[in-house]
């Protein structure tokens, strides 16, 4: 029955709901591109890739902001600061952590030899297709 | 675009790029279908600009199609 897919006002589904399905969907197709970027072997298709990403991340922004000023999303609750403090605490472990493990290869690495005989290695996160 | 750049598209990126078209056409035809209900000015002109930009996601996609259309092989190697 078609009549059971309109809503109480005639319209086949209510505009909010319509917006919530297009951010759902610039949400998904942005995840898709991302995947799409990731697994590209041809430079001009991860380009290609990287820039509609970032273009759809925007839109995606965009539409969520412009239904945030319209009351057509409703704003989460917000996580409580005990959990926060929590987060934090652990975050700080894991820093020191981290940082131990690379001071531990760091002095392995000078036992084998004192000093480096070759020049530091270029990094390569200029690559223009890797950005 | 540089040429060196260009390689033959791999089965994976040829998929990518078909469903990629797939999203993009529900996108734009969300976005106009529901830029012909909404009586809100600002959000009406919001998403006939989604669909100006999702238009050109499609353009880019197709043209990369093109694009790779000669250095496909014609047979599986």
């Amino acid at each position: 029955m078609y009549s059971q897919s309109l809503s109480s006002n005639g319209a086949f589904m209510q505009e909010q709901d319509l917006l919530k399905s297009i951010l759902a969907d610039l949400r998904r197709t942005s995840r898709e591109y991302t995947t799409a970027t990731t697994e590209a072997s041809c430079p001009m298709t991860r380009r290609m890739f990287t820039d509609l990403t970032n273009d759809t991340l925007r839109l995606q922004g965009e539409l969520f902001n412009l239904m945030q000023q319209n009351n057509m999303y409703s704003v989460s609750s917000k996580a409580l600061r005990q959990d926060v403090d929590k987060q934090i605490q652990s975050a700080h472990q894991t820093q020191q952590k981290c940082q131990q493990f690379i001071q531990e290869k760091n002095t392995q690495n000078s036992s084998y030899s004192q000093s480096p005989n070759v020049s530091q290695h270029q990094p390569n996160y200029g690559n223009p297709y890797y950005m | 675009m540089q040429n060196h750049s260009m390689q033959a598209l791999s089965p994976k990126e040829l998929n990518y790029i078909a469903d990629s078209i797939t999203n993009e056409e529900l996108l734009i035809k969300q976005c106009a279908a529901t830029a012909s209900i909404t009586h809100n000015p600002q959000i009406q002109q919001a998403l006939n600009h989604y669909v100006r930009s999702h238009e050109q996601h499609l353009n880019t996609l197709v043209n990369a199609l093109q694009q790779h259309q000669s250095f496909a092989p014609t047979q599986a190697q």
